[in-house]
């Protein structure tokens, strides 16, 4: 009995071994020589190649094949949905990308943990086309790492068609009257940050008490609330679901745009976040030639309007302006007025109040 | 038995209807012409077109095919061996291999995929297409050991017995009598761990490199953008490919040999 | 009576079993129980301000001083528990229903349905699932949701007066569930069901003994391990669910999944969630521990 089977696991081991050697040489001897490393590394920073690493709608096609007929470079792009996985991509050490664009607070997260590297700046030509409200802000002081690239606030849609008037506060996605007309992100920091504008308080709090005020409010909005989605709630609102969606505004606008009169945005009187996600390089980007002729590219204010006109977002780049759609200049859903960010802030990392908010996060969602 | 095969009849066509439904409604909205996937708004078949040139989308598909199929068979290979052990030797290590298999069924995908892209970094192996198939291979070989030992149950070893009487080589025996015996289970297990590999989205999302973008991914990555109807395109598509390749099986299936149940 | 071939007793000289478990063993062991390793050592580890590991100063204080359970401590307080009970409930429901859903299916295209269209009718239940997940859930939100497809029949056939909740709530996640994991209860049950000797229950019937007592007493055990295999196959992983919670039950729910997904996500606490995941894992294979020993007692076959 022995030999009938004997024959099929001599091969499928042989198919092993086979295998393990592909991937050791694929990986590659750990400890090689230095030099070697040094002048693979010194080979591929002249590659032309690029991979990016961005949020799903936050670059249209035409312009990167723009970028690669004007200078020759190929590039290659991969999607995220979420800050935590540019953390986990560029934590495992093994991804290989070029550039990402993460959000402020995973920003000095990165720098925290030595993932991204410092900008060579004097390789960067237009740096003063940046908008310099978005610059020296508090998760990386005189940029040394990141460029902004769009910013946005998160406030909230409404029908037009059910709501009387223009709602101009956070109370309408409090209202008990709104019974299974709310939809909520689905993010502990997004909707505290509603919670704790609404009683007043900042986003970017440790204190436990003032956490806990807003995680009862939280609690007690939850019947309310129909459902909680960070993905597409435009849509939902858009198929008429819910009346009230908290969500970032790039998205409503779309649906807003393509609902002409039907829908609105509101930044609330209280306060929102406003948000900024910013280009970086990871610290083990190799490709630098050609990062820095696309960071380059993008920086030139035509090019920056030619990517907001196509992604309706606002843009970091102050130049651009003269440049981007009046209908996106204008529209305050997308360019926020001044007045509305007076109260804006940044979500902040907040340390070790994260297992806090984890925990009362949990018990809201528990309910 | 002619009144319970009624019933029976009748149940079994419910619950296609049951699994079609969402389907029909994913093909019906292939032809929408609206880019929200929520609300109709007239019949075009442009999303057809225009994925001919949405490269994107046309190399997620190649990726989730080559991912499938790679770590489908050799899946389909390691876990019928195993099964086969453990479903005929009593041997040292039966109950921890036993264990091993379960794991992967039991261990949220969340956690495989997080250790695995631990793991990777640790080791210094670069994230890509082939990381993805590793990852595939080990949370399917337990489906299809599963399956295939369910298939050996009760086994009837006296018709391996009777063909080596009759003097058939062990590799013969093998070959004509036990595998064609058990190749339902085979072509159960092949059947699920393909469905789960193409359609997997935790673990491959956490393993996937430059260029390794599955299908899964590639659709999740458009939820922000809107989904347009171009993504029930290419499901419709894939699924008539399917269906097309099942009926092309069907006809070059062999008669069922003699002494086997029809 | 069933045909048992009891296996030979474990033998002194290597078994053939070996060669053939050899490369699964090697996948698994190298790809799967070290990665497994590396998080269960994690799990006994902290978080850090930023989300990695807090450093460990002194380790035998560490240990000395009960924090190294920490994690599996926090783990037991009520609200985690409530959640990992409501998980048990949503997923011995979901098992329920799609065994209950499959079986005459799989009876039926196993046994009733003539054989050269077996693996066509196979195939076709399979089919649906090699579209995308998402992208199917998306078809039911449209035909669950208010304004949706039901809701806008029943309404117009003057059925019902005001459209039902069928979204956004338990209902529609068991749908989702269900739908999900048929696939997994209707293969095993095929692969068992298939084999099923007719002249057995032609036996049973010419004994006298009803319909329904051959079911229980002929066919049931002796396609016991499809039901088993497919029990496991659709309970354990819905445990470990969290993206139909999402999207058709409205995220309002944490279910074991959700919440160790968001450790490993949002929290950036992977030492807990690694806790969480290796105790659930803990508690399933005492089940099928259990499960095993009493089977092998009354002398069944077991599940692998």
């Amino acid at each position: 009995m022995r030999r009938r089977y004997g024959i099929a696991a001599t091969l499928t081991t042989a198919l092993l071994v086979i295998a393990a050697a592909a991937i050791a040489t694929a990986t590659g001897c750990r400890g090689g020589a230095s030099h070697e490393a040094a002048a693979a590394d010194s080979a591929a920073s002249h590659e032309k190649k690029l991979n990016l690493y961005i949020w799903s709608a936050y670059m249209p096609q035409d312009v990167l094949d723009d970028f690669t007929k004007q200078t020759g470079i190929a590039v290659h792009f991969d999607l995220y949905d979420s800050n935590e996985s540019v953390l986990e991509k560029l934590q495992s050490g093994v991804a290989d990308y070029d550039l990402v664009v993460p959000s402020d607070y995973m920003v000095r997260i990165l720098i925290h943990l030595s993932l991204i590297q410092p900008l060579l700046k004097d390789r960067l030509r237009g740096l003063e086309n940046l908008d310099p409200r978005f610059l020296n802000k508090g998760f990386d002081p005189s940029n040394r790492f990141s460029l902004p690239y769009v910013w946005g606030t998160t406030g909230y849609g409404y029908s037009r068609e059910r709501v009387k008037g223009t709602p101009d506060s956070w109370a309408p996605l409090f209202d008990p009257a709104n019974k299974g007309q709310i939809l909520m992100l689905d993010d502990m920091r997004e909707c505290f940050s509603a919670a704790l504008k609404s009683l007043g308080e900042s986003i970017n709090t440790r204190d436990a008490a003032i956490l806990r005020k807003a995680a009862d409010l939280l609690k007690k909005q939850k019947p309310l609330v129909k459902t909680y989605n960070s993905s597409d709630f435009e849509n939902i609102l858009a198929a008429g679901d819910v009346t009230y969606a908290h969500g970032y505004n790039g998205q409503i606008a779309k649906v807003i745009a393509a609902n002409p009169g039907r829908f609105g945005y509101v930044v609330p009187k209280e306060g929102a976040t406003i948000w900024v996600d910013s280009v970086c390089v990871p610290a083990q980007a190799r490709h630098t030639d050609a990062i820095y002729a696309f960071l380059n590219f993008i920086l030139d204010p035509r090019v920056d309007a030619r990517i907001i006109n196509a992604i309706s977002y606002a843009s970091g780049n102050g130049a651009a302006l003269p440049f981007i759609k009046p209908e996106i200049v204008h529209d305050p859903a997308i360019y926020a007025p001044e007045e509305a960010l007076v109260r804006c802030e940044f979500v902040e990392d907040i340390g070790d109040a994260t297992e806090l908010m984890d925990e009362f996060w949990t018990e809201i969602k528990a309910q | 038995m002619r009144g319970r095969g009624g019933f029976l009849r009748a149940h079994t066509w419910l619950i296609y209807l049951f699994l079609y439904a969402p389907i029909a409604i994913l093909v019906v909205f292939s032809f929408n012409k609206a880019t929200q996937t929520a609300v109709w708004q007239g019949f075009t078949t442009e999303w057809y077109g225009s994925l001919v040139h949405n490269d994107l989308i046309l190399t997620s598909v190649r990726n989730s095919l080559i991912v499938g199929v790679a770590a489908t068979v050799v899946a389909t290979v390691f876990g019928t061996l195993v099964a086969l052990a453990l479903g005929r030797y009593a041997f040292r290590g039966e109950g921890l291999t036993r264990n091993l298999l379960y794991l992967p069924i039991i261990i949220p995908e969340v956690v495989i995929g997080a250790a695995l892209v631990t793991f990777f970094g640790v080791v210094g192996l670069r994230l890509s297409l082939v990381t993805v198939i590793l990852a595939h291979v080990v949370f399917s070989v337990s489906y299809v050991a599963i399956v295939v030992r369910a298939r050996l149950s009760g086994f009837d070893r006296s018709l391996e017995e009777a063909a080596l009487d009759l003097g058939a080589r062990p590799l013969q025996t093998f070959w004509r009598v036990t595998l064609p015996l058990i190749l339902p289970g085979i072509v159960s297990g092949t059947l699920l761990v393909f469905t789960v590999s193409i359609d997997d989205y935790v673990i491959t999302s956490f393993v996937a490199g430059v260029g390794a973008t599955t299908l899964p991914l590639q659709i999740y990555s458009m939820l922000k953008v809107g989904v347009t109807p171009e993504v029930n395109a290419v499901s419709t598509l894939l699924l008539l490919l399917t269906v097309v390749l099942i009926v092309i099986a069907q006809r070059l299936q062999q008669p069922p040999p003699e002494g086997v149940r029809d | 009576m069933t045909i048992q071939n009891p296996k030979p007793k474990i033998q002194n000289r290597i078994s053939p079993a070996y060669p053939l478990v050899l490369p699964t063993w090697i996948v698994l062991g190298v790809f799967f129980l070290l990665p497994l390793t590396i998080l269960l050592v994690i799990s006994f580890a902290q978080r850090g301000t930023y989300g990695s590991l807090k450093p460990i100063e002194d380790f035998a204080q560490y240990v000395r001083s009960g924090k190294i359970l920490a994690n599996y401590a926090r783990s037991l307080h009520p609200i985690y528990l409530q959640i990992f009970w409501r998980s048990v409930w949503m997923a011995v429901v979901t098992t329920v229903l799609c065994l209950a859903l499959s079986y005459p299916a799989a009876y039926y295209i196993a046994v009733v349905a003539p054989a050269r269209r077996r693996n066509f009718l196979l195939g076709l239940a399979v089919v649906p699932f090699w579209t995308s997940f998402l992208i199917r859930t998306y078809a039911w939100m449209f035909l669950l949701r208010t304004e949706g497809l039901i809701n806008r029949t029943l309404l117009s056939a003057g059925l019902i007066s005001q459209p039902l909740e069928l979204l956004y709530n338990n209902f529609a996640v068991l749908i989702g569930l269900v739908y999900g994991e048929i696939p997994f209860m209707i293969l095993p049950l095929y692969a068992s069901l298939e084999k099923l000797d007719l002249s057995l229950l032609e036996a049973s019937a010419d004994l006298g003994a009803p319909r329904s007592s051959t079911f229980r007493r002929v066919t049931v055990p002796l396609t016991m391990p499809g039901i088993v295999a497919g029990i496991i196959l659709v309970f354990v992983p819905s445990l470990g669910q969290f993206i139909v919670s999402d999207l058709l039950g409205g995220a309002r729910t944490i279910l074991a999944g959700n919440l160790i997904q968001n450790q490993f996500a949002v929290a950036r606490n992977k030492p807990f969630g690694s806790a969480v995941a290796f105790e659930l894992t803990a508690a399933v294979l005492t089940l099928l521990f259990v499960y095993t020993v009493y089977t092998r007692k009354k002398g069944q076959d077991v599940l692998l």
